[in-house]
């Protein structure tokens, strides 16, 4: 295990709270979230991983055992389960191929399906955006959305999308330490939709609301 | 490349800087010893930052060494030098001039660039003969670039995919440590600069290339016909910033997953820079001309 004072950016001896802030500055900086349309996704979720065990590992020898796993606990279950349920059709053998980063046997599979319905539109999306051709992917991400309005998925991931872009945006004006405008304000939209999201699937991001 | 990929000066630290210009004047150097003066009117910012970068993730502790140069003859300035990455840099800064000028005539023909392909054509074929894998891989992109464009591609996702997937190699085959996800990072960031740099570019010349009736790939993909330019260029200016955004977003969260020297240089150009230029050049504010002028002007500045 490498040094955990090094993986978490601090320096030896920093305290529970240093060390508290730290983690959740790197947890939000490598969340799946940020990677989620990301082909080095798998990377960052070994990021993660050693974060949380330098955290563990940190907290246990401070001495606050509530504050571990805080994090782990409601993100990676959630982040690894749409990989199970495989082989039922295409679709599904398509969305299984996408999370496993076989994008090329993912495409393979999606042209043996004739019908273009939302789904095709919505996975052929996914796929172009693992590829890095981001306007092909938003064109059928968009057709995806308009043929079935109501489909949350679609439109979540259509969403995040257009989020990405904005969220790097928000990051340069936060380091030049602009503190007022709209980005801040659409940062702000962002999070209290992710903690909407949360919610829906069981978990948490704001305490208070 | 193309001279893009620059640092917002004025957010860097000074010591940044003064790395940064040790950096650029290394690669400088490097080029004018090994292929000779006239390569150094090539120079741009795009391999300074490779070269920069390649050192950063191989933990390269700089040599530094104050020397005068043409552009600043009296004032010594520190200069990084004896780095294998810089030197990476240099060689395919020089291929990828030759191939560019070979375009250039292909595409508009006239005196000039044909002269500098001349001048150009020895520090190639240098560079050329040290590297056969880094210019097999720049000549099948043109070869590639070059399909496309005679089939007036119309897709500007499909029109970036040479371009992007040559940066990519290139930056991945620049890596010579033994960590097997860096070369895939890099590779990544390499592509994603790589349809940046295209699509701005080509955003950046769209006057040019109606003047010319040269091959553009917004043209194409948004269908212009004869409109006015101004006004062509607001209406596709939110989805093209989407794009650019897009792969600026990929490229900075594949470099947090890197471990790096010379972070805060490298930041600086990836947030600030990148963000900046992608304004500055939607906004309409067209870069400086990008001709052997423009690049001694470059190494001007950088001195003064």
């Amino acid at each position: 295990m490498r040094n955990p004072y090094e993986v978490l950016g601090i320096r030896e001896g920093a305290d529970a709270e240093g060390i508290k802030k730290a983690y959740k500055e790197l947890v939000k900086k490598y969340h799946p979230d940020q990677y989620q349309n990301n082909p080095l996704s798998d990377l960052a979720e070994e990021k993660l991983k050693e974060i949380n065990e330098a955290y563990d590992y940190l907290m246990k020898n401070v001495g606050n055992k509530n504050g571990s796993s805080s994090y782990r606990q409601q993100e990676e279950p959630r982040y690894r389960n749409n990989q199970s349920d495989a082989d039922r059709n295409y679709y599904s053998q398509v969305r299984t191929n996408i999370n496993m980063g076989n994008v090329a046997a993912a495409e393979e599979i999606l042209n043996r399906i004739s019908s273009r319905d939302g789904e095709w539109y919505y996975l052929s999306g996914l796929i172009f955006m693992r590829r890095g051709w981001y306007n092909e992917a938003v064109t059928n991400l968009k057709t995806a959305v308009d043929m079935e309005p109501s489909n949350f998925e679609f439109r979540d991931a259509l969403n995040k999308v257009m989020f990405s872009g904005k969220q790097y945006q928000s990051t340069v004006y936060n380091r030049r330490g602009y503190s007022t405008g709209p980005d801040t304000c659409s940062m702000c939209q962002g999070l209290i939709c992710a903690d909407c999201c949360c919610e829906m699937m069981g978990g948490d991001l704001i305490g208070c609301c | 490349m193309f001279g893009y990929i620059m640092p917002d000066k004025p957010e860097l630290k000074i010591k940044e800087y003064e790395l940064f210009r040790g950096y650029y004047c290394g690669l400088c150097k490097s080029m004018g010893r090994r292929y000779g003066t006239l390569s150094r009117f090539a120079l741009n910012y795009d391999s300074a930052f490779l070269g920069l970068l390649l050192s950063s993730v191989h933990d390269e502790v700089p040599v530094l060494k104050k020397e005068s140069c043409i552009v600043s003859p009296v004032k010594k300035k520190w200069i990084v030098v004896e780095n294998k990455y810089i030197d990476f840099a240099a060689d395919i800064n020089v291929l990828l001039t030759y191939y560019n000028l070979k375009d250039n005539i292909r595409d508009e023909g006239g005196w000039l660039p044909s002269l500098a392909l001349l001048a150009s054509k020895g520090g190639y074929k240098n560079a050329a003969s040290g590297n056969k894998q880094l210019d097999g891989i720049i000549a099948a992109s043109i070869n590639a670039q070059v399909q496309l464009e005679e089939q007036n591609c119309s897709s500007m996702d499909k029109a970036a995919e040479p371009f992007a997937n040559m940066l990519s190699q290139l930056f991945a085959a620049g890596y010579k440590g033994e960590e097997k996800s860096v070369p895939r990072i890099l590779g990544w960031i390499g592509y994603n600069l790589g349809k940046w740099i295209y699509i701005i570019d080509a955003y950046d010349d769209i006057e040019k290339d109606i003047a010319s009736g040269s091959y553009n790939p917004l043209l194409s993909q948004y269908k212009y016909e004869k409109q006015d330019t101004k006004a062509f260029k607001a209406a596709i200016a939110e989805e093209v910033r989407g794009n650019l955004l897009q792969a600026l977003s990929q490229t900075t969260s594949s470099i947090e997953l890197l471990k790096l020297n010379n972070k805060g240089i490298i930041d600086n150009i990836v947030y600030e820079g990148l963000y900046s230029k992608t304004e500055r050049i939607l906004s309409g504010i067209t870069s400086e001309k990008r001709s052997c002028i423009k690049n001694e002007k470059s190494i001007r500045s950088i001195g003064n």
